[in-house]
Formats: structure tokens, C-alpha cells, sequence
């Protein structure tokens, strides 16, 4: 049987308006045959909603405007009050201190990925996160 | 119909048929030939012979090949008077002034923006007293984007990333007790829609301060290309409506407020957001084409736009490739005004410009690398001729610059300017055999690139129709594949990573209780101000958009009527209507 594809929502949190990464990280995982939606900027509801409403595998969220803590919680609890931590993979990618990664971690982020992130580490990243929800 | 003539066609034609005297003597250049030919064939290797160009890969890089050795061979045809001039004269390559740096160092303008505007206050203050000599205000996402902070839409990133502004109120605080008359203020109001929102609430200050805008200097960005291509937003209006208020602007403030710049082409934001520096410069002057066609169909001498006109360059790490096409864009901007524009003015005809080392340059990994590479960046900044610098700061990849990081660059400027010597020669490098060769290269390149454009209907025409975001969608992707795959090498991330793990640095920590105090501040105005004649306001402005006249002096009413700047993009978005953003792939 054909395996599933896994498909990714890829989004900008709120306002941010540096959408480099989001857009290389896309192509990234088109090439390596996910399937990628992108939505550009959308705030935590919006991002929640589409990933239930195209039954996203992941949640790429991209933040590089400093809002990740707060609005990253955002996003995290209403995921987890829509029970979406159970199977969804939930990824912030961005300009961040590292300071913040434990925090983001802890809130419900399976990772965090810096400049400097690769395309063999993310997509690899991704497939073991979603064995975790799975197993 | 006769088909518009691109401007390649129109400066082959002009500059057609006129004399060229050669520098080298024809003799000697033959003497050499022979001789180098006999050189290349038994003194260099034969390994060197079969690889003799080498194309440095760099990030946004533009991938020209490179000789192994450059000799007057490479540019046989070299005439100084044609092809420099000397500095402050025709053709403009060696500099706009005669004097260049001996007559006017180079403006020590530090980025500075977070929190509260009393946050940034402090800041401006402590780079002012450290040395710098302009200021350079960059504002938060709610602000740069047009939502209010008491906006959902805000919630979150109040203060991050730059300064919050909802009103003249906030600039007023933004530029407590700093005299407007004796700074430049530059305003990085990346969009013409935010400068005709923004800008307004400046001048309206500097009306309540009693300082008559003939007083004020500073500048705005104003540029259609962060609007609608480099900006990852919500809302869009269309191009068309963007560049009009690109124009507006320019012809508002022109009239108005004559010290002041109007506009600076991107450049840079677009280069950093994926593109290389061909393209960058290629982009920002076929915008510039755009709109001085634009102004004189409006009625205005292209003289009394071109002479405010500047440029925006952001410079990465290929040293000599930066120097050059910096040289090379101010010769054929000269070109481009005399010839196609017919501009009598010398103003007119210079490349001035704003330069800021590149951000994506940088790297997370070893962050101190970082000082290294913006020093080069500045370095070749200056050598190529910048009339103000911005040095990126170590921790760009971390956050927003820590005092100590931000105080550091502007030291990277003060050690260029005052310790190294090379500003008192001016443009150090001409007549290098590379460098003269380079620029010619480089000049080629970026005109064949804005014949693209114009073969595509224009600028504007080709935003709308997608090409440049594709653009930026396959080099920033084809950068990334290269990073990985080691053929761009970053020294500490892809090449010779640490094994030993170093200290960590310090980063920016953002002051507390920001967006509560910024959401007060927006609602206390609102209760308190006259909201007939805020209404009354935003009303006429709603018509004046309609009609198709220029915006800007109802902008500025507004700002008079305290309207905030969540209100103003409000009538715009009603009045010009939504556009979708064309796909990066």
C-alpha cells in the first residue's frame, strides 16, 4: 500500500513579515514529497483551524518578529483544549533566543529550528516526531 | 505603435559614436598580450591554466566568474575620463563629491527600535552619545504592518522587533528632548502605504514643536518592493494603488519638506530576502525608472525628483564584487538620468545612498564571527563610496542587538572612519586592473536585468504578474541547497564547526509591561481626542483616495485629528481594495 503523504501546514505567526525561511523550508519539504500548505501570516486561531479543517500532520509555525512565547502558547494550548497534541507535530521554526527553546518545548513545540537548520534535519525530525505520536 | 525603447536601447543609441581615448597605449597593450600569453603558458601552472576562473560562492552572491590575475588586458579599451571622470564629475564612477569623505564622513546611522517609544528614546540617546551621527528608527510588526496595538491582530508582538507607534503621540515620546532640527531622522517606513501614514505623524510633531519642515532632515524608505514583495502580510492593495501612494509620497514631501529624502530603493530587504546583487540593484533602479517616468507624466521636472532620490544597498561577503557594482550602479544611474531622462541637474544624475551589511550573512552558529563579517561588509561599504552605513550587530540571529552588541558596530564605523586611514583617499581602488574590470562586468549584468523588467511592461507590471516573488522563491532555495551541500561555505557552521562548545553571548532582553502600556496609551487617545474631527478626517481621506488625488495632505490631517494608524489603513484597504499575493513558487 502506498504510503500516505505527510502533509505539513506552514504558516507565519501574526504579524511577522519575514517569510524567507517559511518559503525555503516549504520547498524543502515538497522536495522531499510532503505535501506543504501555505497559509503566509495567520494568528493562532487561524492556524489551528486550518490545520483541523486539512487534517495537517504537522503544524510548521514560523516566527522571527520575537512573538513565539506568547503567541506560541497560543497556539499549543488551543491545540491541546482541540486534543491536536495526540497525533499533530507542532514545529516552530525562526529567530529565537536560545534561552527560549526549553520554554517553547515545555508549552508544546515537539521542535525548534534556528537559522542554520537543514533540510536532512528537519525532514528528519519530522518523521521521528510523528513515529512518537503514533507509538 | 511604436514599441517603448528599453533603456539599454536608449543609452546604446545616445552613447553611440562618442570618442574614446585610450589610457593604455596600444602599443604596450599588444607588448603585453604577447607576454602574457607566453607567461600563461610557462610560468602558470597548467592546473591554474585549466581552472583560471574561479567564481567565489558566497551568500547572495552573484556568481561571477572571477580571472586568477587581471591586467590592463582585461580592460584594453580603458579611458579614464570616459569611464571614471574624476570624483564629484562625470560619469560619477569614482564618487559623487570631489572630496568624498574629506568633505563629508559617512553618516553613522544605527538601527534602533524596540518596546515603548520612551524604550528606544533611551537608546537613541545612548548611540547619539556614544558618536553616531543620524538616527535610524525601525518599528514593530503592528506598527510596520498598520495595526494599532490594541488590535487582536497586534496581540503578542507589541514592542518586539522595533518600536510601537499608534500616534503622533508615540512619536512625540519617540523624540523626547531630542531637537528635530539638529538630527536626521531616518524613518524606516518600509511601505509607501505606512510613509503616508507614519511620516505625516513626524511632520504634525515638528508643527507642534513650532519647527517649520524646511528645518527637518532625515529620510523614508517608501518602497513598493517591501510592500508588495518583500513583506509577508495579512492584507495587500494592489500594486497599482501602491505605487501611486509611492508617488504621492515622494510628491508630497518634495514639495513640502525640501531637506528631506523621499524614498530609498530596496536594495537591500529584497537582496536579504533572496536575491542576488545584480538583481538588487537591477530591481531598485527600474523602480526608480518607474516612478521618475510617473512624476514628469504628472507634470514635474524630473530634476526636481531625481535630485532626492536614493538607493538602499545591502553588501555580503564577496568583498570586491561589492565594491564594484556599488561603483557600477552609480555609473549608469548617471547615465540612465542624463540620457534617458535628459536631467540637467548634477544632483539629479548622483547615486546616493544608504548601506546597510548584510543580516543573512550572519550566522547563529559563533555569533562572534559576525563582528568579522559586518566589519568587511563596512569596509567594502566605504571603499565602494556610501554616503551613510548601518553595521549589522553580532546577534542579529538571535534577537534584536543588546546595547553592547549595537555599540559595537557603531564602534566597527568609528575604527573605518577614523582609525584606518581610508577615507582620506578618495575611492582608494580605482584603476585596479580587477576593480575596473569588475565594475564594467557588474554594470552589464544589472542593465540586463532591468531590460527584463522592462520587457515585462515595467516594474509594476512584473510584481503583479509574479516574476519577482518567483524569483526570490528559487534563488533563496537554491542558496539554501548550496549552504548545505557546503559549496557556500560559513565559516563555524558548514566549515570548521567548533567541537568545543564556546560561551554563550548575551541576549537582548525586551523590557517588561510594553503592550499593556502601548494598548493604554491608544485607548486613552481614543476617549480623549475629538472624534468629529477624527471622523471628519478619515472621511475625506477615504474620498481623496477615490478621486485619485494626492493622499497625502489628508494623511496629515489625520495625524492632526490624532486618528491612529490602525484607522488610516483602514480607509485605504476600503478604498483600493485587496490583492492577492502571487506565489513564491
Amino acid at each position: 500500500m502506498a504510503e500516505k503523504r505527510v502533509k505539513v501546514l506552514m504558516a507565519k505567526l501574526g504579524l511577522d513579515v519575514h517569510s524567507r525561511g517559511a518559503i525555503t523550508v516549504s520547498s524543502m519539504l515538497r522536495d522531499a514529497g510532503m505535501e506543504v500548505i501555505y497559509i503566509g501570516n495567520a494568528v493562532p486561531q487561524e492556524i489551528i483551524n486550518t490545520a483541523i479543517q486539512e487534517d495537517v500532520d504537522v503544524v510548521g509555525v514560523s516566527s522571527l518578529g520575537g512573538a513565539h512565547l506568547t503567541l506560541g502558547k497560543d497556539i499549543t494550548d488551543l491545540a491541546k483544549s482541540q486534543k491536536l497534541q495526540d497525533h499533530m507535530v507542532f514545529l516552530m521554526g525562526g529567530v529565537h533566543p536560545p534561552r527560549d527553546e526549553a520554554p517553547l518545548k515545555e508549552m508544546g513545540f515537539d521542535d525548534v529550528f534556528g537559522p542554520g537548520a537543514t533540510q536532512a534535519q528537519i525532514v528528519s525530525s519530522i518523521k521521528r516526531d510523528l513515529a512518537v505520536k503514533a507509538g | 505603435m511604436a514599441e517603448k525603447k528599453t533603456t539599454r536601447e536608449i543609452l546604446q543609441e545616445k552613447l553611440a559614436g562618442r570618442e574614446r581615448t585610450p589610457l593604455y597605449n596600444p602599443k604596450a597593450v599588444e607588448k603585453l598580450r604577447s607576454e602574457f600569453d607566453q607567461w600563461k603558458n610557462t610560468v602558470v601552472r597548467e592546473q591554474d591554466r585549466k581552472n583560471w576562473y574561479a567564481t567565489p560562492r558566497t551568500i547572495l552572491g552573484s556568481e561571477v566568474p572571477r580571472d586568477m590575475l587581471y591586467t590592463p588586458l582585461n580592460n584594453p579599451d580603458f579611458d579614464y575620463m570616459e569611464d571614471l571622470g574624476d570624483p564629484g564629475a562625470e560619469p560619477y564612477t569614482r564618487g559623487i563629491h570631489a572630496n568624498m569623505y574629506r568633505g563629508r564622513e559617512f553618516t553613522m546611522r544605527q538601527l534602533t527600535g524596540f518596546g515603548a517609544p520612551e524604550d528606544t528614546n533611551e537608546r537613541i540617546k545612548f548611540m547619539l552619545g556614544q558618536g553616531a551621527t543620524g538616527i535610524n528608527i525601525i518599528f514593530d510588526l503592528p506598527t510596520i504592518q498598520m495595526y494599532d496595538s490594541d488590535d487582536p491582530i497586534s496581540k503578542g508582538q507589541v514592542g518586539w522587533c522595533g518600536v510601537s507607534v499608534d500616534s503622533v503621540d508615540s512619536v512625540d515620546l519617540l523624540f523626547k528632548d531630542i531637537e528635530l532640527d539638529k538630527v536626521t531622522s531616518s524613518l524606516v517606513t518600509h511601505y509607501p502605504s505606512n510613509t503616508a501614514i507614519l511620516f505625516p505623524m513626524y511632520l504634525v510633531l515638528a508643527e507642534r514643536r513650532g519647527i517649520p519642515w524646511d528645518k527637518i532632515t532625515g529620510s523614508v524608505q517608501n518602497d513598493i518592493t517591501m510592500e508588495d514583495v518583500v513583506r509577508s502580510g495579512s492584507e495587500y492593495i494592489p500594486p497599482r494603488a501602491c505605487f501611486k501612494l509611492q508617488c504621492d509620497n515622494i510628491e508630497f514631501i518634495r514639495q513640502n519638506v525640501p531637506r528631506w529624502n523621499f524614498v530609498t530603493y530596496n536594495g537591500y530587504n529584497l537582496r536579504e530576502f533572496g536575491t542576488s546583487g545584480v538583481t538588487e540593484m537591477a530591481v531598485a533602479v527600474a523602480n526608480a525608472i518607474e516612478t521618475l517616468e510617473e512624476m514628469v507624466r504628472r507634470g514635474h521636472d524630473v530634476d526636481w525628483v531625481a535630485e532626492r532620490l536614493a538607493f538602499f544597498w545591502s553588501p555580503a561577503m564577496d568583498f570586491f564584487e561589492e565594491i564594484a557594482r556599488i561603483r557600477a550602479v552609480r555609473r549608469l544611474w548617471y547615465k540612465i538620468m542624463k540620457y534617458k531622462f535628459d536631467a540637467k541637474s548634477p544632483r539629479s544624475m548622483w547615486m546616493r545612498c544608504h548601506i546597510q551589511t548584510s543580516g543573512i550573512s550572519l550566522s547563529y552558529d559563533e555569533p562572534l564571527n559576525n563582528v568579522v563579517r559586518a566589519a568587511y561588509e563596512a569596509l567594502a561599504a566605504v571603499l565602494g563610496g556610501s554616503q551613510s552605513l548601518h553595521v549589522d550587530s553580532y546577534d542579529e540571529a538571535y534577537s534584536v542587538p543588546t546595547e553592547q552588541a549595537a555599540l559595537l558596530s557603531l564602534r566597527t564605523q568609528q575604527i573605518i572612519q577614523n582609525e584606518t586611514g581610508v577615507i582620506e583617499v578618495v575611492d582608494p581602488l580605482g584603476g585596479s586592473f580587477y576593480v575596473e574590470a569588475l565594475t564594467n562586468e557588474m554594470e552589464e549584468r544589472i542593465l540586463d536585468e532591468i531590460t527584463e523588467i522592462e520587457e515585462q511592461g515595467g516594474y509594476v507590471a512584473a510584481i503583479e504578474k509574479g516574476w519577482l516573488h518567483r524569483k526570490i522563491g528559487t534563488y533563496s532555495y537554491r542558496e539554501q541547497a548550496a549552504l548545505e551541500s557546503g559549496d557556500i561555505k560559513l565559516v563555524g557552521y558548514n566549515y570548521q564547526k567548533s567541537s568545543t562548545p564556546l560561551p554563550e553571548i548575551d541576549v537582548f532582553r525586551y523590557p517588561e509591561g510594553v503592550e499593556e502600556k502601548q494598548i493604554g496609551r491608544v485607548k486613552k487617545l481614543r476617549a480623549e481626542r475629538d472624534t468629529q474631527k477624527v471622523e471628519g478626517a478619515l472621511n475625506a481621506l477615504g474620498d481623496a483616495c477615490k478621486k485619485g488625488v494626492n493622499i497625502v495632505p489628508y494623511t496629515v490631517d489625520c495625524a492632526r485629528a490624532n486618528c491612529t494608524e490602525g484607522e488610516l489603513w483602514k480607509v485605504f484597504k476600503e478604498a483600493f481594495g485587496l490583492w492577492k499575493v502571487p506565489s513564491y513558487w
